[in-house]
C-alpha cells in the first residue's frame, strides 16, 4: 500500500473515535451517555407499565367481557374498604420483606467481610459460596422442597438423628413454621447477592485508608463503622433496594413452596396479583394490586435514600 | 504489644474461618444433596428409606436430560440470549451510570429514580403488554426479543450498580488524565473502565445470571426450539402427574456448570482489578 | 344429581357400534387427504416423558395420513397454560388448534378463545361413539368447542395388604370410609389412614365431597348451594384431619406429588385420585400391595367427577386442516399409543373392549366409577373461586384458623364475589 492510501485509510479508522472523542467534549456528553439506555427503556418498559397502570383504572375480566370499560378508583376502594386477604397479603409482604432483607443483608455482609482477605482458599470459598445465587429460583425451591419435605426430606432425618426433633416435621404445611422455612430459603438464594457486590465495593477500598487509620490509632469496629460502611454507601443503598424490589414483586419461591399457604398464613401480595390476574383472570383489579405494589415500592424507595444520605454528591 | 495483636489476629482469623465454614455447609448442602440426588434412581428416592449415598448409581436421569426436548438446542438458545441481554444492558447501564456518576445536572436525581422506579412495576402485568409489544415488532420467538425483554428489568438495575462502582472512584483521576491532553472519552475508556473492572464484572455477573435463570419471560414470549431457553425445557420434565426427582436434579447440577465455569474465568478479573488498583499511587 | 350417567352395557354397545365404524374410516379419503395443506399450531400441556412419546407417535401418524400439513406444537405447563393462553388471545396471537380440559372449558368459552365446532361435529361420523356426557362437559350455551380425546375417571388407590392384616374391608359408603380410616391409623409405625390432599390442586376434591352430599353451586347465574349442606360435607371432609387424626400431619401442603408419595411409600392406606396415575403407582407398589376401587358413596351422590380432555380450534384460518388435526385424536390409534404409553383412558368408547382394558382388573373400579360420576361444576368463575377461595379457607379450617360455619360463609361470599 502507497502512503496515501494508508493515511486514508488511518482517517477512515480514526475518524469515528475523533469524532466521538470530541463529542465527548461537548457540554451535552451527560445527556448523550444517557440517551441510549433511555431510549431502550422507554421502548420497552414504558408502554407495558402503562398499560398496567391503565388497566387498573378498568373493568377488565377476561371472562366477562361485556363489563369492559373505565371504572376510576372503584377497584382501589374495593381494595382498600372491602378485602380483607388484601391486608392479611399486605401484612405478610411487611414481613417477609423486611426479615427477608435483613437477613439476607446481615449475612451477605458478614460473610463479604470475612472473604476481603487474599487467599488462594479465601478466593475457592468466594465462588462456591455463590452457588446458591446460580440456581433458578424454580429449581432452588423444589429443591427446598425435596430437602424439607416431610416424608423424604433428609433434613428432618438429620434432625430426627440428632435428636432435635422427634418426628418429620412438615416446614411448609404448618402455620407456625411456613413463614419462617420459606425466608429461609430465601436466605440461601439472596444473600450470595449481598455477599458479591458488597465484596466488590469492599475491594475498591483503598489499603491506605486503613493504613492511615491504624496509625491514628483506630480501632476494628472504628475502621469498619467510619470508613468501610461509608465508602460502601452506594454499593448499599443500590443492593438493599434491589433486593426489597425482588422480595416484593416476585412471587416465584412462594408460589413453589407454599402458594400462598396454609389458609392465607404466606400469602403476600405478588401472589395475589398473580392468582388475581391468571387464575380469575381479572386483570382490572390485578392492575390495581399492581400499582399499590408499585407505590408501596416508591415511598419505600424515597425514604430510605433520604434516611441515608442521599446518593448524589453534595 | 506486639505478640497480643498477634494473638488478637490469630483469633479473628480463626473466628473468620469457622464462620466461613458455617456458611459455606449452609451454602454448598443442598447443592451436594441436589449432585447426590441426581444419580439416584427414582424408587431410591421416594422412599420411606431415606438414602444419603446412592446404593445404585445411575447416569440415566442426565440421559434423559439431554436427550430429552433437545437440551443442546435450549442451552445454546439461552447463550445467545444471554450475551445478547449482557452486550445490551453492560454497555447502555454503564455509559449512562458514568453520566450519572459524574455528571451534576438538573433533574439527575429524578432521572435515576426513574430508572429504578420503571423496574418497580410488578411483571405479572407486564408479561401480557411485553407480549403484544413483541409481536408487534416481530420478535416474538427470537432470542434478541427475549434479550429486550430482559432488558426491561436489567437495564436500570445495571445502571444503579454501576454508577455505584462508578461512585467510589475519585474524579481527580480523570482530571489528571485530561491536563494529560485526553479526551473525556479517552478518559473513560483509558482510565475509568479497567478501574471499575470489578464492578463490570460483578454486574455483569449479576445479569448473566438473571438472563439465563428466567424462567417466566421466556415461557411467555418463546414458542418453539428456535429461541426456547433452557429453563422453560426444565420445567417441561415436570409433568402434571410426575416430578421426577432425579431428573430435575440433573437439571439443577447441569444449569450450575456453565455458571461455575464462568466464575472461574472471571476470578481472574477480579482479582485483576483489584491489584490493578494504581489508584492508590 | 345423577344426569347422563351411562351404564356399563351402553358403553360396551357403543363400542361396538365404534369397531363397525372403525373401517367406515374416520379419515379423510386420499383425495381430500392431499388437499389439506399448511403449518397447524398446536398448544397442550402433556409434559412428561411418557405422554411426549404419544404425542410425538400421534403427530407422527397424521403427518403420515396428510403429508401436506406440518404441525407445530408447542407445550406448556399446565400450571401456566392459562397464562399463556390468555396472551395469545389478548395479543391476537392465536394458535390454530389447542388442548382444553373440561376444567377450563368455560373460562376459555367466556374469553372467546374457541371457535364454535358444533356443525362439524354434528356431521362427524365418530360423534355417537362419545356419550352425551362427554359432549356436555365441552358444550357451553348449547355450541360444542371440542373432540373428546380422554378421560379421566375418578378413582381411589388402597392397600389391600393393610386391608387384609386388619380384617376389613374396603369401604363403600363415607361411614365406611371414616371407620376405615381410623383403623387403619397408626402413627406410631407412621402410617395414616387416608392421604387427603390438602395442599395446591385440592380443591377438585372438596368440591367433589361437596357435591355427594347433594351441594348443588350455580345454576342459571344464581347460587344455588344450600349453606347447612355444606357445612355438613366441610364438617366431615375436615373432620377426618382435626377430630380423628386419620391424615398425615403435612396435609395443608400435601399437593399431588405429596399425596402420591405418601401413598407409594407406605404412609397412607387410601389416596384419591383418578385413572391417570395408575402407571406412576404400578411402578412403585406391586399388585398384592395395591388395588384401585370406586370411591365411597356419598350421602346424595359420587365424590368423584369425570375429568375429560379435549381438542379445540382457536382461529378460523386453514379450518380444514385444524379440524383433521383435531378429530384424529377421536380415532384409534391416538387412543392406542396413549394407553400403550401413559395408561390414559380414550374419552370414547373405541377401546374399552380391547383387552389392555378389559384385562386389567384394575381398570374395573374405572367402569363403576364412569357410571356414576358426573362433570365438575362449569359456570364462568369456577376455576379461580374454587382455588382461590374454597381451598385456602379449607386450610384455615384444617389449622384451627377458622370453624366450619366461618369458612363455609366466607366459602359463599367468594361464590358471590366470582359470579356478580
Amino acid at each position: 500500500m502507497n502512503n496515501t492510501s494508508q493515511s486514508i485509510l488511518k482517517t477512515i479508522l480514526l475518524t469515528p473515535i475523533v469524532v466521538l472523542g470530541n463529542i465527548s467534549e461537548s457540554r451535552r456528553w451527560a445527556y448523550y451517555l444517557i440517551f441510549p439506555s433511555l431510549l431502550m427503556i422507554s421502548l420497552v418498559v414504558i408502554y407495558p407499565v402503562l398499560n398496567g397502570i391503565g388497566l387498573s383504572f378498568q373493568e377488565k375480566q377476561l371472562t366477562r367481557p361485556n363489563r369492559d370499560g373505565y371504572v376510576g378508583f372503584d377497584h382501589y376502594v374495593e381494595l382498600f374498604t372491602d378485602d380483607d386477604e388484601f391486608w392479611v397479603a399486605l401484612k405478610n409482604t411487611g414481613i417477609w420483606v423486611i426479615a427477608g432483607t435483613l437477613s439476607q443483608f446481615t449475612l451477605g455482609l458478614c460473610t463479604a467481610l470475612a472473604l476481603n482477605k487474599s487467599g488462594h482458599m479465601t478466593k475457592i470459598v468466594g465462588v462456591l459460596v455463590l452457588l446458591p445465587w446460580v440456581m433458578p429460583s424454580v429449581v432452588a425451591a423444589n429443591i427446598w422442597a425435596l430437602l424439607l419435605d416431610s416424608r423424604l426430606g433428609v433434613i428432618n432425618d438429620i434432625l430426627v438423628n440428632m435428636g432435635l426433633l422427634t418426628d418429620y416435621l412438615a416446614w411448609f404445611a404448618n402455620k407456625e413454621t411456613a413463614m419462617a422455612s420459606a425466608l429461609i430459603v430465601e436466605l440461601w438464594r439472596g444473600f450470595p447477592f449481598f455477599t458479591l457486590l458488597l465484596l466488590a465495593g469492599l475491594q475498591g477500598i483503598p489499603e491506605d485508608y486503613y493504613e492511615a487509620a491504624s496509625v491514628d490509632g483506630a480501632s476494628r469496629w472504628d475502621k469498619f463503622w467510619f470508613i468501610t460502611i461509608p465508602m460502601l454507601r452506594a454499593v448499599i443503598i443500590a443492593s438493599v433496594i434491589l433486593r426489597v424490589i425482588s422480595l416484593i414483586n416476585s412471587p416465584d419461591i412462594l408460589l413453589i413452596l407454599t402458594g400462598g399457604g396454609p389458609g392465607d398464613t404466606t400469602q403476600v401480595l405478588s401472589l395475589y396479583a398473580f392468582q388475581t390476574a391468571y387464575l380469575d383472570f381479572d386483570f382490572g383489579y390485578a392492575g390495581a394490586l399492581s400499582v399499590v405494589m408499585f407505590a408501596i415500592l416508591m415511598i419505600f424507595t424515597v425514604l430510605y435514600i433520604r434516611a441515608s444520605g442521599g446518593v448524589t454528591e453534595e | 504489644m506486639i505478640s497480643n495483636q498477634k494473638t488478637v489476629d490469630r483469633i479473628v482469623e480463626v473466628i473468620r474461618w469457622t464462620f466461613l465454614t458455617f456458611v459455606l455447609i449452609f451454602a454448598l448442602f443442598p447443592i451436594i444433596w441436589t449432585f447426590l440426588t441426581s444419580f439416584k434412581i427414582e424408587l431410591d428416592i421416594v422412599t420411606s428409606d431415606l438414602q444419603y449415598l446412592p446404593e445404585r448409581i445411575t447416569f440415566d436421569n442426565y440421559v434423559a436430560i439431554w436427550t430429552r426436548s433437545g437440551f443442546p438446542t435450549l442451552i445454546q438458545n439461552s447463550v445467545a440470549t444471554t450475551l445478547m441481554t449482557l452486550v445490551i444492558c453492560l454497555v447502555l447501564g454503564s455509559l449512562a451510570a458514568y453520566g450519572f456518576s459524574r455528571y451534576q445536572f438538573r433533574g439527575r436525581y429524578s432521572l435515576l429514580l426513574f430508572y429504578l422506579v420503571l423496574r418497580m412495576f410488578p411483571v405479572v402485568l407486564m408479561i401480557i403488554p411485553l407480549f403484544i409489544l413483541m409481536k408487534n415488532l416481530g420478535l416474538l420467538n427470537s432470542s434478541f426479543g427475549l434479550a429486550l425483554a430482559y432488558t426491561t428489568f436489567l437495564l436500570p438495575i445495571c445502571t444503579w450498580m454501576m454508577k455505584g462502582f462508578f461512585d467510589a472512584i475519585p474524579p481527580e483521576l480523570e482530571d489528571a488524565a485530561r491536563i494529560d491532553g485526553c479526551t473525556r472519552l479517552g478518559a473513560l475508556f483509558r482510565i475509568i473502565l479497567p478501574l471499575a473492572r470489578s464492578g463490570l464484572v460483578a454486574t455483569g455477573v449479576f445479569i448473566g445470571i438473571a438472563a439465563w435463570n428466567d424462567y417466566l419471560f421466556a415461557l411467555m414470549l418463546t414458542t418453539g426450539v428456535d429461541s426456547r431457553t433452557w429453563p422453560v425445557g426444565l420445567a417441561l420434565m415436570v409433568g402434571e402427574f410426575q416430578l421426577p426427582w432425579g431428573a430435575l436434579s440433573a437439571g439443577g447440577i447441569i444449569s450450575i456448570i456453565p455458571v461455575m465455569i464462568l466464575f472461574g474465568l472471571v476470578q481472574q478479573t477480579l482479582v485483576r482489578g483489584i491489584t490493578a488498583g494504581a489508584v492508590k499511587g | 344429581m345423577l344426569k347422563n350417567k351411562i351404564s356399563r352395557r351402553q358403553f360396551l354397545q357403543l363400542s361396538a357400534l365404534a369397531s363397525a365404524g372403525l373401517t367406515i374410516g374416520s379419515r379423510l379419503s386420499p383425495a381430500l387427504a392431499q388437499e389439506l395443506s399448511g403449518t397447524i399450531n398446536y398448544i397442550h400441556h402433556f409434559t412428561s416423558e411418557s405422554e411426549f412419546i404419544g404425542m410425538e407417535s400421534v403427530i407422527a401418524s397424521f403427518q403420515a395420513a396428510n403429508p401436506g400439513v406440518e404441525i407445530v406444537q408447542e407445550n406448556i405447563p399446565n400450571a401456566d397454560f392459562m397464562s399463556k393462553f390468555t396472551a395469545f388471545v389478548i395479543g391476537d396471537a392465536r394458535p390454530d388448534t389447542t388442548m382444553v380440559s373440561s376444567e377450563r372449558v368455560t373460562d376459555m368459552v367466556a374469553m372467546d378463545g374457541l371457535v364454535d365446532l358444533t356443525d362439524l361435529i354434528n356431521d362427524w361420523e365418530l360423534k355417537d361413539v362419545s356419550s352425551d356426557l362427554v359432549w356436555e362437559g365441552v358444550t357451553v350455551d348449547g355450541k360444542i368447542y371440542g373432540v373428546p380425546a380422554f378421560a379421566f375417571i375418578p378413582w381411589m388407590y388402597y392397600r389391600k395388604d393393610w386391608f387384609e392384616e386388619a380384617g376389613i374391608d374396603p369401604p363403600e359408603t363415607l361411614e365406611d370410609f371414616t371407620n376405615a380410616a381410623i383403623a387403619l391409623t397408626d402413627p406410631e409405625q407412621g402410617r395414616y389412614g387416608f392421604g387427603l390432599r390438602g395442599g395446591d390442586g385440592g380443591h377438585g376434591l372438596i368440591m367433589e365431597v361437596m357435591s355427594s352430599f347433594g351441594v348443588n353451586f350455580v345454576e342459571d347465574g344464581e347460587i344455588v348451594a344450600d349453606r347447612d349442606t355444606m357445612i355438613e360435607a366441610i364438617g366431615w371432609y375436615s373432620s377426618l384431619v382435626t377430630e380423628h387424626g386419620a391424615v398425615p400431619p403435612s396435609v395443608t401442603g400435601d399437593s399431588y406429588r405429596q399425596i402420591m408419595e405418601g401413598f407409594k411409600t407406605g404412609q397412607t392406606a387410601m389416596v384419591w385420585h383418578h385413572t391417570g396415575s395408575l402407571a406412576e403407582i404400578s411402578e412403585a407398589l406391586d399388585p398384592d400391595q395395591f388395588g384401585t376401587i370406586a370411591r365411597p358413596m356419598g350421602p346424595m351422590g359420587y365424590p368423584g367427577y369425570i375429568g375429560f380432555l379435549y381438542n379445540g380450534i382457536m382461529k378460523n384460518d386453514n379450518l380444514d386442516a385444524s379440524w383433521a388435526w383435531i378429530s384424529h385424536w377421536g380415532t384409534p390409534e391416538p387412543a392406542i399409543e396413549f394407553l400403550d404409553a401413559t395408561g390414559y383412558f380414550p374419552a370414547n368408547s373405541l377401546l374399552s373392549d380391547d383387552e389392555r382394558v378389559t384385562d386389567n382388573p384394575l381398570y374395573g373400579a374405572a367402569f363403576d366409577a364412569l357410571a356414576a360420576g358426573e362433570l365438575e361444576p362449569q359456570f364462568v368463575g369456577a376455576s379461580g373461586w374454587t382455588r382461590n377461595v374454597v381451598l385456602p379457607e379449607f386450610q384455615k379450617v384444617l389449622i384451627g384458623d377458622a370453624t366450619v360455619e366461618e369458612a363455609v360463609d366466607a366459602m359463599l361470599e367468594g361464590l358471590e364475589d366470582a359470579i356478580e
